[in-house]
């Protein structure tokens, strides 16, 4: 475990909630009621939507908060086009990693997406509800008989 | 009073935390008594919101800790003591304000005649108490303190929200004992992370999972989640036993402790289920 982890966990960056926030998203487990919102404040600069500020709050454990330290802090700055490669970049390396570590990215990245999902859709309607992706991924631990 | 309430939740936390980071055993105490006495005070108010029908929360901002030097911390929270000290004025209870406030003065009083000390509870090194522990075994022990760390504080303010909206003593009696285990825990985490230069702020909880809707589904997982540390401790346990004898005896305590925990729950569990069977 390096200190740039171990930074992310002693002081997650980003937690919590963003009061002024245009545009929030969630990613959820459907398998264990765990989630993650995510909260955006983007700016339009001529048609190009820049994330300006991000938050999050997670439901869910170590690993989730520390999935969505470093997404959140990468995702900061960029634009969308460049936050859904980020997105597409975290989808692509869970099947390389342990389930339980799967689900955690992959509930932040949906939640990010999600959140930049609700506000395009908040361009054409400005009541446009907050948006909600399920994980395919299932973090619930397997082989583990809680009767015993 | 919100704003009051989310003033006194931080700096709760903040003396709790700077407890953990000192070395001098009678800085230590000193700290711990009034983070406890603190925490006494947040539920004071709490309990003046639900009488008065002031809608509260216990959102609060991230708290920043990471310091050299204790008396850095320290004159952070005499700050933020002395900003509640003016907040105290949308307190209308003059009996509580006057308790808190009086509190305080001394608090403050005490707080700039402690001695200042280096702190080391965020240097990463991660070794405890001079125990040399194998690499997976110190990284299975940190995610472990950081997620039960957060567990406890989450239990606590579960509990308490819990706690102060029941009326009945048995109840009252039973979620009383699990704050007062989960602080144990807490403490006992918290000074664990310190000596191995971990030291966090447990992040802030979500508000749907202190306002308990479904209570009877809350202590059926809760019972389940509590299992589930049991088999956590005892991997823990087996994983150190090698290398410290005194650490896989703790987990294994934390562990049997989990099993008293389980009887309150289910006694708990039980009047929830009877409540709802005459309902």
């Amino acid at each position: 475990m390096d200190a740039v982890l171990l930074e992310h966990m002693m002081n997650p960056k980003n937690y919590g909630v963003l009061e002024h926030s245009n545009a929030e998203g969630i990613g959820k487990n459907p398998h264990n009621g765990e989630k993650v919102i995510v909260f955006l404040s983007v700016s339009n600069r001529n048609n190009v939507f820049v994330i300006e500020d991000i938050r999050f709050q997670a439901i869910g454990c170590m690993t989730t908060v520390l999935a969505g330290s470093i997404i959140t802090t990468e995702a900061r700055g960029l634009d969308f086009g460049r936050t859904e490669a980020l997105v597409s970049t975290t989808l692509g390396m869970l099947d390389s990693i342990p389930p339980e570590e799967a689900a955690c990215s992959e509930m932040v990245a949906l939640a990010l997406q999600a959140a930049m999902d609700t506000y395009k859709e908040r361009q054409k309607d400005t009541d446009f509800p907050m948006i909600t992706y399920k994980i395919s991924q299932n973090c619930t631990p397997q082989g583990v008989d809680i009767n015993e | 009073m919100n704003r009051l309430l989310v003033q006194v939740h931080e700096v709760w936390l903040e003396t709790l935390m700077s407890a953990f980071m000192s070395n001098n055993t009678t800085t230590k105490q000193t700290l711990f008594d009034f983070s406890e006495i603190m925490f006494r005070h947040f539920t004071w108010i709490e309990n003046y919101c639900i009488k008065n029908d002031v809608s509260y929360d216990y959102e609060r901002n991230m708290i920043p800790v990471k310091v050299d030097n204790l008396n850095t911390i320290l004159q952070d929270i005499i700050a933020r003591l002395n900003r509640i000290g003016l907040q105290l004025v949308v307190c209308d209870d003059d009996a509580l304000s006057s308790r808190i406030s009086r509190d305080m003065e001394y608090f403050i009083f005490t707080l700039k005649n402690i001695p200042d000390e280096p702190v080391s509870a965020f240097d990463m090194q991660r070794t405890l108490k001079g125990i040399k522990l194998s690499n997976e075994a110190t990284d299975a022990l940190t995610l472990f303190l950081f997620e039960e760390s957060y567990k406890e504080y989450e239990l606590i303010m579960i509990y308490n929200y819990l706690k102060a909206h029941s009326s009945d003593v048995n109840l009252v009696r039973i979620f009383q004992i699990l704050i007062d285990e989960s602080f144990f825990h807490l403490n006992r985490f918290g000074q664990m992370m310190a000596d191995m230069g971990i030291l966090g702020v447990p992040r802030t909880i979500a508000k749907e999972l202190y306002v308990v809707e479904d209570i009877v589904a809350f202590f059926e997982n809760g019972i389940n989640e509590e299992l589930l540390a049991k088999e956590e401790c005892k991997r823990l346990s087996n994983a150190v036993s090698d290398e410290s004898k005194e650490l896989a005896r703790f987990f294994d305590f934390v562990n049997y402790q989990e099993n008293y925990h389980i009887a309150l729950m289910k006694e708990a569990l039980e009047f929830y289920n009877k409540v709802t069977d005459v309902q």
